[in-house]
């Protein structure tokens, strides 16, 4: 995990987005994370297709014809001379999990409360490191999700191509 | 010059699978028709309604963004159309100066709702889009199509 100023530093595992996983029957995408500390366990959240696709986009750094949400928001950092800092995965209740997205402007930080894929979408356009708290992390849910994130995906393979 | 819209409306398109967002201008004498995606429909939608999600959506997302470093939207214009690709500029102020931004209508017209700002359009674009698409559009459709909408 890289250096950072925050006083939380020691309680935040920072995670890479693996891959979004296509959930053909519904109108949302599954992002997988995993931590870059090397452990193989892996963080899931659910996010809505739009999202999910902005964030495929960011991985593939694929570039549209014209500006989506997210390329968006960075163009206003980057007019305004804002970075995006980090973004933290900071809590969870009823399986929704809440994002902080940090910015800093002149030595000053600023948050902001965000969904997860908000947050990671443009954390992945803004080279932002991406974490979540030991107690969220604890508190993720899904058990054996790799068994079954791996039936998910064979199970689409065969249907998407229709 | 340029022309003070305002949203009427959306409509779905059954031929393109596809929202259309109706902007207006104040005497209601000229239509502006923008094809817009499912998500920004929605997001536009609940703008209208001012409907608060339990979460921020994208584009509340983005208005948090610009309030917590305190900038502000001054005006959205819907500045070209070059083969179905559509140009907005969004104009904002931060920390005293102007900024000029590029983006889709769409976002523009997002923002500018959650932001209280102005909508603009370009009289070329009014003029182009609706001699061309919404004439060949409107020609297009059948009476079966109107059923759609409501189902």
């Amino acid at each position: 995990m890289p250096e950072h100023t925050s006083h939380t530093a020691g309680t935040l595992i920072g995670l890479t987005v693996d891959r979004v996983v296509e959930d053909s029957n519904t109108d949302t995408r599954i992002l997988v994370l995993s931590r870059i500390d090397g452990g193989t366990e892996l963080f899931t959240v659910w996010v809505g297709a739009a999202e999910g696709e902005s964030i495929r986009r960011a991985l593939d750094t694929s570039v549209t014809p014209r500006p989506m949400s997210h390329d968006l928001i960075k163009s206003f950092g980057e007019h305004f001379g804002v970075k995006t800092e980090r973004v933290v995965l900071t809590d969870v209740k009823s399986s929704t999990y809440f994002a902080t997205v940090y910015l800093e402007s002149n030595g000053v930080t600023r948050t902001i409360d965000a969904r997860p894929s908000d947050a990671i979408a443009l954390a992945l356009r803004c080279q932002a490191p991406i974490y979540v708290t030991q107690d969220v992390w604890k508190r993720r849910s899904g058990q054996n999700l790799d068994a079954w994130l791996s039936k998910l995906d064979t199970k689409n393979i065969g249907t998407q191509e229709v | 010059m340029i022309t003070q819209m305002q949203v009427k409306g959306l409509m779905f398109d059954p031929y393109n699978n596809a929202y259309i967002v109706i902007l207006r201008d104040e005497d209601q004498s000229e239509m502006l028709p923008i094809w817009v995606g499912k998500s920004e429909a929605s997001s536009i939608s609940l703008a209208l309604e001012s409907v608060a999600p339990p979460r921020p959506m994208t584009h509340d997302f983005m208005k948090a963004y610009l309030d917590a470093i305190n900038a502000k939207v001054i005006s959205v214009v819907i500045t070209d159309l070059n083969e179905n690709t559509y140009y907005a500029k969004i104009h904002l102020t931060y920390e005293d100066s102007e900024y000029t931004v590029d983006s889709r209508p769409s976002d523009a017209i997002a923002l500018a709702l959650r932001s209280q700002a102005p909508i603009f359009a370009n009289e070329s674009v009014i003029r182009k889009q609706t001699s061309e698409e919404l004439d060949q559009w409107l020609e297009n459709l059948k009476p079966e199509d109107f059923g759609k909408l409501d189902s």
